[in-house]
């Protein structure tokens, strides 16, 4: 098996949280474990069923497939297979999978003694998904209220969903998730840049330091983060773009139901402005 | 079980502050004598300062303050200097670009002349500032990853502010300064030019956005999970790798087969945030110019998902009854 | 002292955070809703309701109960009482039955008064007369000539007036915000938007979508029918026009965009909801009226009954629905009043021919200048 040269003396036994020894083994690159074998079994029949979907309806151009939800009218109730069916046991998949892999992570961390941040932010991207599938559209009473498993199916989807709202930009949690997106590429690409920059110096030039980092940043805006700070403030913001999707995409709906500019009247009739 | 998962920092060191890399061969000296904020230890380094302003820095403030000053003036004209008003509906408020009447002309100031003043000196701001990055770069002896990055950046701006207009032949194109005003920009011009979704540039930006999200968590999470191994040190572990970042490679290589290194991981972070700006800038610049209906665009090209009609027919009722409006 | 002071700010700032967070808060519903789905399954096209916040609008849109039918035999108001113009083909039990009801519908405070001169029913000295006798016109050509958009449910008084002498919901022309001293604020260099307007329920969109579209016939569509680039001239600030106006639409009738359209392709006919047919001629109905009703009475409105430019009362949407995709929950009160579904005889002519309308400054000596003669 091909194996990274120092790979060897990492690959111990234990630190599984299911199955004991039973799948602690890896398979060429990958670690196996329990959780791995519900991974593949998920996935595969997910997959499986998406294909089934996409020949039942008679187009394979892989834009346009689409595995709708059920209509609204079967509730939180089971749909028959065809009639949106489908997209209830895929995403029963989907959440296994996603849960599975999850869980692996952990099994993975405790391996290699490190501390659970990947899981915790893999579970946050979780949270995500089972916020547009499973929370929102049990407030919302439907299963229906799930977006669609398509390249531009659900695309047409977030764009209605916007415009139920009339007009989606107002929505407060979604300012916030968007700013967060935004700060979180621009961080990154301020920490890539950065690291870059200081292992690869002009020709000739010899590799420089992590103080060179920190006064490259307190010379042009006073303040530099540091090595240690700059991995916590990126996790943060990307945790934080996908937790104010989630929340913004819960609101609308269940908690409000009229256009979202209409929400800022709590701000343009507060008594202050009397 | 419980065990310590470095979220922020429990004990801060204080040592003398340090005054920076020593740059010889400039006029200018850093200014202001660094001192602490609790706070900022909490989360990274606690040091703020010194700042190094140089000529391109002054300059970049003036002009930035230039276009500060006229964005909110003239918002504040808007509700007739009612200091009021002007908290009140600050978010609603804008300065907007000329009318469509004045193609690419010199409008009077009240009609988008001051809306291009401030494009001018806030476009001057932000070259100047590039320009500071790139010498600070050069200055410390370093890459000038930073700079390019930001221009990326820079070209989405442009291309919003100048270049589309241009080539549209109007101003009025542009995107207007103000909270709100600038969100029904963006409705409106994904409206006007046919569903922005449809738009393959837009989607691209679009997973870059998300991709670099997905990445700096993923890295940002590797790198605090390995940082009671030294992980943080990330220089040293390009150069000689540690058991921070063999421990790191080996968590990613067994979840999914494949992991980058200390290095690698930083030019993957830097192309997915790159491009974002990058191809959106794309997207925003063959809008109108080259495609004007990107729905009808992407049904040509076979993308758009076919739905059951659920209505029955439902034709254009002004085809019968006269004139479209 | 220092640190005191800090304290105090930091609790000042508490509290005002507090209250901020409480109020915004406040703003949302518990969920329990009523959803409506408008397109096929999973495109997301539906309209959503909050049943707290409807059962409030079930509860405002009730017919009121319709007085018994009067018998349609008998002498004809035309010929027992002078100058009815619009109705006098009715039998005087008909005609007082409709008089009763119109009190009740618009003035059931002010009673008849509100448009007569009680010692001379028929004297037509009230510009509320001029006006009302109009808006009968109005009625009878919405429900004779505007079937594509009231259909069989059509229209009465009460749907626009609920009881109030003016109704809710009328528009002016909206020249812009004005300063304390009643000055335009920079005069021609309004952009007609970026203000917290209540016509678009605080979105920045422009604040006056009515004038454009619904008195004058500006284009608003905005999308073009190719993907590339050809006639299609339309800028980004008249879809933005558009898109204000398309919001008023929707809290108008306390729908959204994907109660017509689905939102991929706005335009597309074939891709709609046949609500955006009859959505197309409440349009071209609005303008109508507003042209050929609304508009032609400039005159005989008295100041205060005029917009700040001095324009005329104007409807649109919501004048008629009242945040309702079907005013009155589609209940029909005409069919208890079929006089006000016949096409109205008497047309413009009483204004255009021979009634040579007052100063609109002249409140007081509309009803004798204003008299039309017969």
């Amino acid at each position: 098996m091909a194996m990274l040269t120092y790979e060897e003396k990492y690959r111990v036994r234990g630190g599984t949280l299911v199955g004991g020894d039973l799948f602690d083994f890896w398979l060429g690159p990958f670690y196996v474990g329990f959780f791995g074998v519900t991974t593949i079994f998920f996935s595969a029949l997910g997959t499986a069923l998406i294909l089934y979907g996409a020949a039942l309806g008679g187009d394979w151009n892989v834009w346009r497939i689409n595995i709708a939800p059920p209509d609204l009218s079967y509730g939180l109730g089971f749909a028959p297979l065809k009639e949106g069916g489908l997209w209830q046991v895929i995403t029963i998949c989907a959440i296994g999978a996603f849960v599975s892999w999850a869980l692996r992570q952990v099994e993975i961390t405790r391996k290699l003694g490190m501390g659970y941040h990947v899981p915790f932010a893999f579970g946050v991207a979780i949270f995500a998904y089972v916020s547009l599938v499973v929370i929102r559209p049990v407030l919302m009473g439907a299963w229906g209220h799930g977006f669609p498993y398509g390249i531009l199916s659900h695309l047409d989807w977030v764009s209605n969903t916007g415009y139920q709202y009339l007009h989606f930009h107002y929505n407060p949690a979604h300012m916030l998730a968007v700013t967060f997106f935004f700060t979180t590429t621009l961080s990154l690409s301020l920490h890539g840049a950065l690291v870059l920059s200081a292992a690869n110096p002009p020709k000739g030039q010899a590799v420089k330091t992590a103080e060179h980092e920190n006064t490259f940043f307190r010379d042009t805006i006073g303040w530099s983060i540091g090595t240690l700070g700059i991995h916590r403030l990126g996790l943060f913001l990307a945790l934080s773009a996908g937790f104010w999707s989630a929340v913004c995409i819960i609101i609308s709906g269940p908690f409000w139901t009229r256009g979202w500019p209409e929400w800022w009247g709590w701000w343009l009739n507060l008594p202050i402005w009397k | 079980m419980a065990e310590y998962q470095n979220l922020f920092t429990r004990v801060q060191v204080r040592g003398p502050v340090y005054a920076g890399v020593p740059v010889t061969g400039t006029s200018w000296t850093r200014s202001g004598k660094p001192f602490y904020i609790h706070l900022f230890g909490v989360l990274g380094d606690a040091q703020v300062g010194p700042l190094y302003l140089g000529i391109t820095g002054v300059a970049s403030l003036i002009c930035g303050f230039i276009a500060f000053e006229i964005i909110g003036l003239n918002m504040w004209a808007s509700v007739d200097w009612s200091p009021v008003q002007f908290a009140r509906q600050l978010f609603w408020l804008a300065l907007e670009p000329p009318p469509p009447s004045y193609g690419l002309r010199l409008p009077p100031l009240a009609q988008g002349g001051w809306w291009l003043m401030a494009g001018f000196f806030l476009t001057a701001s932000i070259l100047l500032w590039w320009t500071r990055v790139y010498l600070r770069a050069r200055a410390l002896g370093m890459g000038t990853h930073v700079a390019w990055a930001f221009a990326a950046a820079i070209w989405l701006y442009l291309v919003l502010g100048f270049i589309r207009p241009v080539l549209m032949g109007s101003w009025s194109e542009a995107v207007p300064f103000g909270i709100f005003p600038h969100l029904d920009w963006t409705a409106a011009f994904s409206l006007r030019y046919g569903n922005l979704f449809y738009n393959p540039f837009h989607m691209l930006s679009i997973v870059f956005l998300y991709g670099s999200t997905l990445l700096f968590a993923m890295h940002g999470a590797t790198v605090l999970a390995i940082s009671r191994f030294g992980g943080e040190r990330e220089l040293e572990q390009i150069i000689d790798r540690g058991t921070a970042f063999e421990r790191g490679t080996l968590f990613w290589r067994w979840t999914m087969g494949w992991a980058a290194t200390a290095e690698s991981i930083h030019r993957w972070a830097w192309w997915f945030a790159v491009l974002c700006p990058l191809t959106g800038g794309i997207g925003i610049l063959l809008t109108g110019t080259v495609v004007d209906n990107w729905y009808l665009w992407g049904e040509k090209h076979g993308i758009a998902a076919h739905y059951p009609a659920v209505w029955g027919t439902v034709t254009d009722p002004s085809l019968s009854q006269g004139a479209a409006k | 002292m220092i640190s005191g002071v800090k304290l105090g700010l930091g609790l000042v700032g508490a509290v005002g955070a507090t209250l901020l967070g409480i109020a915004m808060l406040s703003q949302f519903q518990a969920p329990s809703l009523e959803i409506v789905q408008r397109g096929y399954r999973g495109t997301a096209m539906q309209v959503n309701y909050n049943e707290k916040q409807l059962a409030s609008y079930l509860a405002e849109n009730k017919v009121p109960a319709s007085l018994p039918q009067a018998p349609a035999a008998g002498p004809k108001a035309g010929a027992v009482y002078k100058n009815v113009q619009v109705l006098g083909d009715l039998s005087v039990g008909q005609f007082t039955r409709l008089m009763v009801s119109i009190t009740s519908w618009v003035s059931p405070k002010q009673g008849c008064a509100y448009c007569h001169n009680t010692a001379n029913m028929a004297e037509d000295s009230l510009y509320t007369k001029i006006v009302s006798r109009r808006m009968f016109q109005m009625t009878q050509h919405i429900n004779a000539d505007w079937q594509p958009h009231v259909q069989g449910t059509g229209v009465t008084c009460y749907t626009c007036h609920r009881g109030n002498p003016v109704p809710n919901n009328i528009w002016f022309n909206d020249p812009g915000p004005r300063s304390p001293s009643g000055g335009m604020i920079s005069a021609g260099a309004s952009t007609g938007q970026n203000l917290a307007a209540a016509s678009t329920r605080y979105a920045s969109l422009p604040y006056d979508p009515f004038t454009p579209f619904l008195e004058g016939d500006h284009s608003i569509r905005v999308q073009g029918d190719e993907a590339l680039p050809g006639s299609n001239r339309h800028s980004i600030k008249e879809a933005e026009w558009t898109f204000s106006l398309m919001n008023y639409f929707g809290n108008s009738l306390g729908v959204n965009c994907t109660y017509c359209h689905n939102s991929r392709a706005f335009s597309d006919w074939s891709q709609s909801t046949p609500a955006k047919v009859t959505a197309w001629h409440g349009i071209q109905m609005t303008r109508d009226l507003n042209g050929d009703y609304l508009k032609q009475l400039a005159n005989a409105w008295p100041v205060n009954r005029l917009g700040p430019t001095g324009d005329s009362p104007k409807l649109a949407c919501a004048t008629c629905h009242q945040g309702v995709y079907k005013p009155l929950y589609g209940v029909s009160m005409l069919k208890d009043f079929p006089e006000l579904a016949r096409p109205g005889a008497a047309g413009l002519a009483y204004l255009n021919a021979s009634w040579t309308p007052a100063s609109p400054m002249d409140q007081e000596k509309v009803g004798e200048q204003g008299k039309p003669s017969n």
